[in-house]
């Protein structure tokens, strides 16, 4: 009996201890950030500048949604998501996860991330209320399903009456191709030119821009990485917007950055020009009263989630 | 009150039971000695202290039992987070938590820095001699302005002055925040409170908004201090944060500092005009030291003992802020096992497992409310009945070419826009359900979605596995021809060919069915195949000498031979499918349990998930147990053969 109570007690106290220590943070900053979504600081991440420039060692690992970003900060494991989309986010905030904004990491075109109609069913932006009743693909809670909304706005379609189906891009893009859905919204560059391969945008480019759609990626940051080493994370965005100024001077080290996102130069450089990496004032004026605070007031997101103190002004 | 009463008697049944368990060992006859079956026999107290002891686990880790206890105790920790969130940044200055001085750990590593890059200078190929010896003096230029900071004598008396009155503002904190009445509300301010925190609700599930088709997220910790002691520590969190604030605006910049890291700013920006392209490396050398020196100038960098009076300040007042927090400590302590309750600015929030470990009552609460079929999940209930015109179903039997091959050609309107129904146009409107009969109810939703599927995914695997691998068991043509397809697409995850199935099959149920019938195929061939090669020689013999023709020993006694295998390899399909289930609902989903999960994970839904996992661990119980009845009732031999 005694062996057993004692058992229990020791598994319980165990348990608490393991999972306490893996919360609490090493002498390291650990960052989170994409391949494939090339930006100028992946060159000082190459070369180590950030390490140099922050004192500790910086620990990069690269995730493939913003979604596990906001996992990972919240067990403890990352401290700054590095261009964490921007739907992300606001799903992490909403559920209350103490997580901060603190910076803007680009904002693009939605070149990248696009609703696309297949032309077997004559569906355009001129009869798009056909939607309706039809069956379309959506990766939902990631950027293309707020572009999808904010694209069925435009067109006057009603979202609530068409038959949405879950699925991530490169699935979406083989549905539209086989037929099964009539539009599909995706991200990503094989799975844009696999669909469009069938289909048409159903709005351009410069539609998209015009109606204000836009794509936002952001550094988040926890709060207690925030509250504990405020310096760092000052020094961190610098060192970032350093890296900006250099990319808009020309003086990037293409090389560097291309091997740093596992991408060939001249992809990365089509990839690059659809970005727009902002000056801190932009930036602020940004988080403000620009873009990035009305995306976040159209998507209904808590306040107090977002702190311009740390841009280098 | 709920959680109480089920935590309560959950602790009083499972002391009974092992005390009952206790008393039967020593009461009991056994006449069985170790490693006989019958002495594993019976022992249901033993499942109550089992299942008693998950959701006693569940209830302790997800806090359920914190909540249902104390429920203001959320909200009182989330004022106490408040404090530490606010004393955290100015903890950090200080060799309270960490092992040292902010500003001795600064020091450090930009003294390692500048050492660093004097290194680098020296050694670098590309600089001449006399750029090595401007940028030297540069560096250790930047590195004289470090003692300009930690020099008592040079910090200047304003910065003094109000250092000190911080000390002074947070020791009136600490001897206020001892006083009974602090924060001296006003009676206004108490009925604002008031009204602010019987609008916020309680701890858990407060609102549910089905706007958007979706159950948000509704994990509240309600912000408002509600009790008085939370009130103490809501404001002297606000009073911290208005000093903390000034500390950080506060840099220990005397006159000389000043001077000399603007000479220094201004001796390397004209160093780096004056350099041409050549001299690029040297110019980057001295931008990074120009870096170094902002670090040096943004940071808080104070004398060794000038914030000594601060700091003792700080710990006094946290150790009046834990001596005052009482009993919320040992709650917070024992109730809240592996994280607590923590404050982010605006928000607070249960982080550790009370996160993502939902609490039973919580749970229970939004499945029912999910079981309601006008909210349901994304606009589709998990189970319900829906009235359906027996039309559509011959609609769905009768082939619609029958219409077609009929003589004659279908109505067209006339000059009067009228249509007029001829015969072949009413043989269509049959064939395609186009019609009014009486309704039946049909089961649908989420749950009968994937119950469907995981059903004919297995039904098709049986009509085609059992026969085919019977085959194989009694005929070596069958066994030859087919054993290297089997055996080569067998051992395939079936989650291999998942990639395919949308390009080959498509989103429709097709090909989720479609990949269950893989799993389901290749086990149960190898059961029919081990149950007709397994069936005794003698019997069949004597079958033979009987008279039996080879259709009657197949019907009456291989079958009948191999079913306890066949059904056994029926009990492993319905297991492998359900596990497969999940992710053929991840691939492309509208329906179904994995499709629920799958989309609240991605916006954070911890109960949701936590419901699908339930939901299927019941099916799959209940698949389980059915068989187990069916196997019981059809096949008495089994195991006696």
């Amino acid at each position: 009996m005694r062996k057993i109570l004692s058992f229990i007690l020791g598994s319980i106290l165990a348990l608490n201890l393991t999972i306490s220590v893996a919360n609490s943070a090493a002498k390291e900053v650990r960052v989170a950030y994409f391949l494939e979504w090339p930006s100028p600081n992946l060159e000082d991440m190459q070369k180590k500048n950030f390490a140099k420039a922050l004192g500790v060692p910086v620990k990069w690992t690269n995730f493939t949604n913003g979604g596990a970003m906001t996992d990972a900060m919240l067990a403890g494991d990352i401290d700054i998501s590095y261009s964490q989309g921007l739907v992300p986010f606001i799903n992490a905030v909403k559920s209350k996860a103490p997580i901060k904004l603190v910076d803007i990491a680009m904002e693009y075109g939605m070149g990248g991330t696009t609703c696309v109609t297949s032309n077997a069913s004559g569906i355009t932006k001129a009869n798009a209320t056909e939607l309706e009743g039809k069956k379309v693909a959506v990766p939902l809670g990631t950027m293309a399903e707020y572009v999808f909304d904010e694209s069925m706005k435009v067109v006057g379609a009603d979202r609530k009456k068409m038959d949405i189906i879950q699925m991530d891009p490169e699935e979406g893009a083989a549905a539209l191709v086989s037929g099964d859905v009539v539009m599909a919204c995706l991200f990503g560059g094989n799975s844009i030119k696999a669909a469009t391969a069938v289909g048409t945008r159903l709005l351009t480019v410069q539609e998209a821009r015009d109606a204000g759609i836009l794509g936002i990626d952001i550094t988040s940051v926890t709060t207690k990485f925030m509250k504990e080493n405020p310096g760092m994370l000052r020094t961190f965005i610098e060192v970032t917007h350093e890296a900006n100024d250099r990319y808009r001077a020309g003086k990037s080290d293409m090389n560097s950055m291309s091997k740093a996102s596992e991408m060939k130069v001249g992809d990365m450089k089509e990839t690059l020009s659809g970005f727009k990496f902002l000056t801190p004032s932009e930036t602020k004026q940004s988080m403000t009263k620009g873009n990035l605070d009305a995306f976040l007031k159209g998507m209904g997101t808590p306040r107090g989630n977002v702190d311009t103190s740390f841009l280098p002004l | 009150m709920f959680t109480q009463f089920i935590t309560i008697s959950i602790l009083v049944s499972i002391v009974g039971c092992i005390l009952y368990g206790r008393r039967l060992i020593k009461t009991e006859k056994v006449d069985a000695v170790f490693g006989n079956p019958e002495r594993a026999k019976g022992g249901t107290h033993w499942i109550i202290v089992g299942s008693g002891a998950i959701l006693l686990v569940w209830l302790y880790y997800s806090w359920d039992i914190a909540k249902g206890f104390y429920p203001k105790s959320a909200n009182e920790l989330c004022q106490v987070a408040k404090v530490n969130e606010s004393l955290l940044g100015l903890k950090y200055q200080f060799p309270i938590e960490e092992r040292e001085f902010k500003s001795t750990s600064i020091i450090k590593i930009e003294n390692k820095n500048l050492q660093l890059i004097t290194n680098e200078i020296q050694s670098s190929p590309d600089l001449n001699t006399q750029q090595k010896t401007i940028l030297v003096g540069f560096v250790s230029k930047t590195k004289q302005l470090i003692p300009l900071l930690t020099n008592d004598n040079l910090v200047e008396t304003d910065t003094k002055i109000k250092l000190k009155e911080m000390t002074e503002e947070l020791r009136l904190l600490t001897a206020n925040f001892k006083k009974k009445e602090y924060p001296y509300e006003t009676d206004e301010e108490r009925n604002e409170r008031q009204r602010a925190v019987s609008e916020q609700g309680n701890w858990g599930i407060t609102k549910v908004q089905s706007g958007t088709g979706s159950i948000e997220n509704t994990i509240e910790v309600p912000l408002v201090p509600a009790t008085s002691k939370g009130l103490k520590f809501d404001a002297a969190a606000k009073e911290l944060e208005i000093i903390s604030d000034k500390f950080f605006k506060l840099r220990n910049h005397n006159p000389q500092f000043k001077n000399s890291i603007k000479e220094l700013k201004d001796k390397i920006k004209e160093y780096r005009s004056g350099l041409d392209d050549t001299g690029e490396v040297a110019s980057t050398y001295a931008k990074d030291i120009v870096k170094i020196a902002r670090r040096i100038e943004y940071a808080s960098i104070y004398p060794p003992n000038a914030l000594n009076e601060m700091q003792n300040a700080i710990i006094e007042f946290d150790n009046v802020q834990k001596s005052e927090q009482g009993g919320l400590r040992l709650v917070d302590m024992f109730l809240f096992p592996a994280g607590t309750i923590i404050s982010s600015g605006t928000s607070c929030s249960e982080q550790g497992s009370g996160r993502w470990l939902p609490k039973p009552s919580d749970t229970l609460n939004k499945f029912i409310l999910m079981s309601k079929p006008s909210v349901g999940y994304k606009n589709i209930p998990l189970l319900w009945i829906d009235m359906m015109d027996v039309s559509k179903i011959v609609g769905f039997i009768l082939p619609d070419w029958i219409a077609d091959i009929l003589p004659g050609e279908y109505p067209i309107h006339t000059k009067d826009g009228v249509v007029e129904q001829n015969f072949k146009g009413k043989v269509l409107k049959v064939v395609t359900g186009d019609f009014k009969l009486f309704k039946i109810p049909v089961p649908y939703g989420h749950i009968w979605d994937s119950f469907l599927r995981v059903f004919l995914g297995l039904i098709f695997g049986i009509l085609i596995g059992v026969p085919l691998g019977l085959f194989m068991g009694l005929n070596r043509f069958a066994k030859g021809f087919f054993d290297p397809l089997i055996e080569l697409y067998r051992p395939v995850p079936p989650l291999a060919w998942a990639p395919l199935i949308i390009s080959v099959l498509g989103i429709d149920n097709t090909g989720k069915v479609f990949l269950l019938f893989m799993v389901s195929l290749s086990i149960m061939i190898i059961s029919a195949r081990a149950g007709a090669s397994g069936t005794q020689l003698s019997k069949i013999h004597a079958a033979h000498s009987l008279g039996a023709s080879k259709k009657q020993i197949l019907r009456y006694v291989i079958f009948p031979n191999s079913l306890p295998e066949i059904l056994t390899g029926i009990r492993v399909a319905v297991g492998m499918c359900w596990g497969t289930l999940v992710a053929a609902e991840f691939l492309a989903g509208t329906t179904g349990i994995g499709f629920v999960e799958n989309v609240a994970k991605k916006y954070f839904q911890y109960e949701v998930i936590w419901i699908t996992i339930f939901i299927m661990g019941m099916l799959g119980l209940l698949f389980d147990v059915t068989l187990r009845k069916i196997i019981d009732k059809t096949i008495p031999w089994r195991g006696k053969g």
